[in-house]
């Protein structure tokens, strides 16, 4: 057991979609022991949703699962029953954590609110991750990435001012708020081990995801300005090269004196109108197409490494192919190769950060109910004829 | 117990700019103890941005006062021997160093991993450069926007019919952040069990890069390359964001299944389009998006977005205004919540400022103090943490290690002309489009 950051750490996990299976993700990857409890038969919906291997919808073939998973047993287990809830009541007797993501009126709804799990094990500790928050007034409301995205200030300024806001990647706000779980679950477990007290930690995904440009809301009560969508604002940008794509930012004076020096154009620092980033700014068109003409005919690579040189900011904006070949990620094996029963072996993202004597571990997702006999008869002593009759009940 | 669950916990941080600082400030309202370190040679660069170009711009940075809350800040020339010698003193009484420089710097300095062992066998030290403390590219120069650039996340973002990749600019800094606080959670909870530190390498572009993971495993099981979908969904049907009663008045709206489209079809009164074939299951309004987001702006744009929100959250259709900062801070929501705190600091005066996104129901976390002014706590840290006397902290001042002005300060615009000139900046002169 050594060797892991989190070995011996329990982690009961009721989670599905992607803010909370990345909580437990974060956890299960460092070495705590996960528990994931899913639905019998159909199991946390992200197993049906793309991509899915070959484009071939089947359960155990979503990419999007098989990343949130790595590391976790699955059990199967139907909530809905009472002889579900005396099985999820025994192994919260035995959990350091428990983590789901229900909507909050749920698990009070399932008569397994936090009240009722503190009886069972007071040193248990509950997080709870939902869109809005446990309390409030939009607390039962239904949101997905977008809709947080539009809720938390970025969106409105992101975007061309006559088109629509823009969102920006995938589920963003749902990772932010994932990681947002882990960092309390732990930090919580962490008081727990001092204070022998367990607690209830409540989540929200849009309070979570507004933290990610915290600033503006107190620019706004500074200064009495909101920004408005100005498409790509100076002074970053993003510009095609030959091969793809390369994005600049330019903070200071120095760094602008270091891109005329890349473009091989000293003139542009002597011009009045150039001088200042205010000015710039105003300018920033004119600007970018003189960049883009000079990187016509180059790579990507090429400008970046002979940007760094000058101690530009200039880097790669790599598609996905481009992006697994990186030279850095290969060199510090970021991507790792993990094998799975049902798709054989897969690239994946790794480890998000590197520890000197507990290194990630790169294990992969859980077939549905994997380890009902594993969980259920060697940890609660069930018997394999109750796993049977379990079973015909479509408790398991 | 003081009711905080890293209490106990000291941080001596050394880092700048916005991921590190993110990363320790979540730490500091966690509870720990976090000793900012900066100098008068060199100011934090988050001071930098987000400020006024005026003589005391640098307080003014919204970003670092909203990175830096919770903490104890203080000056110290590193590269002077008295102030690297009062870095160690601190190493030795922490738990936890962190800095995200290139990796040469703490090396330059002698202050590598293995030399803080030196002085404090069991500490763990976050290191989180851009691209981590290894590699070929490890010495490279990022910021925040270039860790956004390398995971590729704008080539998969921005208008479907658009030129150009698309990027918020800023959203990698405090991600790459709050995965530096999971690190040194877990660390520290290794170190708790068994006595052991150890040296945490960050890459902000791995960190970031988890977030593709759809994108990422997209390709690696079917060669595809995803393309900018603007706000939809890569399958489900319709999701966006519609125009409102107003003007540049926004509703997000994202169905997902079947069920949640006839619920939203009854909620906006069943008119005579939601029953033809092409949008009856999930493909067909896939393949006719655009026909169908023109019908539903035709009924969006009649109605206030607030009022969108609550009539289709009664029908249980996800949906939400888009709003600006201004709208976020006064939402209902998040004022029952409790969301923002009013914080007096000196200099700027009283203000909210985003509190913690968690609540814990035994240890609340909150913003006990505002973010240090530039030395704010040079006499408090070096008097109750190394017991220096009035007479030395004089000493260290006049020879410039320690100090409350910065060195060399450029900007000496009027605050306001200043604000003015950003206000027109952001507000008045919008409508150019970049290239």
């Amino acid at each position: 057991m050594t060797g892991k950051a989190l070995a011996g750490v329990k982690v009961l996990d009721l989670t599905h979609y992607i803010a909370g299976p990345y909580c437990t993700k974060m956890l299960a990857d460092y070495g705590a022991e996960v528990v994931k409890l899913e639905k019998p038969g159909s199991g946390d919906p992200t197993r049906s949703m793309a991509p899915f291997l070959h484009d071939e919808p089947h359960p155990e073939k979503s990419g999007l699962f098989l990343y949130l998973n790595t590391n976790k047993k699955s059990v199967t287990l139907n909530l809905k029953s009472a002889t579900g809830v005396k099985l999820f009541q025994e192994l919260v007797k035995q959990a350091d954590i428990l983590v789901e993501n229900f909507s909050p009126r749920v698990m009070p709804g399932l008569g397994l609110d936090y009240q009722t799990l503190k009886k069972i094990n007071p040193k248990l500790v509950m997080t709870s991750i939902s869109s809005f928050g446990q309390t409030g007034p939009y607390r039962d409301f239904r949101a997905t990435d977008l809709n947080i995205w539009g809720l938390s200030g970025i969106m409105y300024e992101l975007g061309e001012p006559d088109r629509e806001p823009l969102r920006i990647g995938n589920n963003v706000s749902e990772y932010v708020a994932g990681l947002y779980g882990a960092l309390v679950s732990l930090s919580a477990l962490y008081y727990c081990d001092e204070a022998s007290k367990g607690q209830h930690i409540d989540v929200s995904i849009w309070e979570a995801f507004h933290t990610m440009q915290p600033s503006m809301t107190v620019v706004y009560s500074y200064a009495g300005f909101i920004r408005k969508r100005a498409g790509i604002r100076f002074p970053w940008g993003i510009l095609p090269c030959k091969d793809g794509y390369v994005g600049f930012y330019l903070p200071t004076q120095i760094h602008w004196e270091s891109l005329c020096a890349l473009l091989e154009m000293p003139e542009l620092r002597e011009k009045p109108e150039y001088e200042t980033p205010m000015l710039r700014e105003e300018r920033r068109e004119e600007i970018a197409a003189i960049i883009v003409s000079w990187l016509k005919d180059k790579r990507m690579e090429d400008v970046f490494h002979a940007a760094q040189e000058l101690r530009l900011p200039l880097t790669i904006v790599p598609n996905p192919e481009q992006l697994l070949h990186t030279p850095q990620h290969k060199a510090r094996k970021f991507f790792e190769d993990i094998d799975h029963p049902a798709t054989g072996k897969l690239t994946y993202p790794g480890a998000p950060f590197k520890l000197s004597e507990t290194p990630w571990h790169a294990g992969r997702a859980p077939l549905l109910g994997e380890h009902n006999e594993e969980v259920y008869c060697e940890r609660l002593g069930y018997k394999k004829d109750d796993l049977v009759k379990l079973r015909e009940e479509d408790i398991i | 117990m003081s009711g905080l669950p890293l209490q106990g916990v000291t941080i001596i941080d050394a880092c700048i700019y916005w991921a590190g600082p993110m990363a320790t400030a979540l730490l500091a309202d966690l509870g720990a103890e976090v000793i900012k370190i900066e100098s008068i040679q060199r100011l934090d660069y988050l001071r930098l941005l987000g400020g006024w170009p005026s003589p005391d711009g640098y307080e003014w940075s919204a970003v670092f006062n909203g990175a830096n809350e919770n903490k104890y800040g203080i000056t110290l020339n590193m590269n002077n021997p008295k102030g690297k010698d009062i870095f160690k003193r601190l190493v030795k009484l922490g738990d936890i160093v962190t800095e995200n420089f290139s990796p040469r710097v703490m090396e330059n300095w002698g202050l590598s991993y293995e030399e803080l062992t030196k002085i404090k066998p069991n500490i763990i030290m976050l290191s989180m450069p851009g691209f981590g403390t290894t590699g070929p590219w490890r010495n490279y120069v990022t910021f925040g926007p270039n860790v956004e650039m390398v995971t590729g996340m704008p080539i998969v973002s921005g208008y479907r019919d658009g030129q150009q990749p698309f990027m918020t600019g800023y959203v990698a800094d405090p991600a790459a952040g709050l995965m530096g606080a999971v690190a040194v959670m877990t660390a520290l909870q290794y170190k708790h069990r068994t006595g052991k530190g150890q040296h945490i390498d960050l890459s902000q572009i791995e960190a970031f890069t988890s977030f593709m993971a759809g994108p990422i495993m997209d390709y690696t099981m079917n060669k595809r390359m995803q393309k900018r979908r603007g706000d939809r969904h890569p399958s489900l049907a319709p999701q966006g964001a519609y125009r409102c009663q107003g003007d540049d008045e926004w509703v997000t709206i994202a169905i997902s299944s079947d069920e949640e489209w006839g619920r939203f079809c009854d909620a906006i009164g069943n008119p005579a389009w939601t029953r033809l074939q092409k949008f009856a299951d999930a493909l067909s309004r896939y393949e006719n998006h655009d026909e169908m987001d023109k019908n539903i702006e035709k009924w969006t744009s009649k109605h206030d977005k607030r009022e969108i929100m609550q009539i289709l959250q009664q029908s249980r259709v996800a949906a939400g205004p888009v709003l600006n900062y201004g709208e976020v801070l006064s939402d209902p929501h998040i004022e029952a919540r409790g969301f923002f705190e009013t914080v007096t600091r000196p200099i700027t005066g009283t203000h909210p400022y985003p509190g913690f996104p968690v609540k814990f129901s035994e240890t609340p976390v909150h913003i006990r103090r505002p973010a240090p002014t530039l030395g704010q706590d040079n006499e408090y840290v070096l008097t109750k943490f190394l017991g220096m006397t009035k007479k030395e902290i004089e000493q260290l001042a006049e020879e410039e290690i320690i100090g409350t002005k910065p060195q060399g300060w450029p900007f000496a615009m009027d605050a306001e002309e200043a604000i003015a000139r950003l206000k027109e900046i952001h507000e008045g002169k919008g409508g150019e489009k970049t290239g």
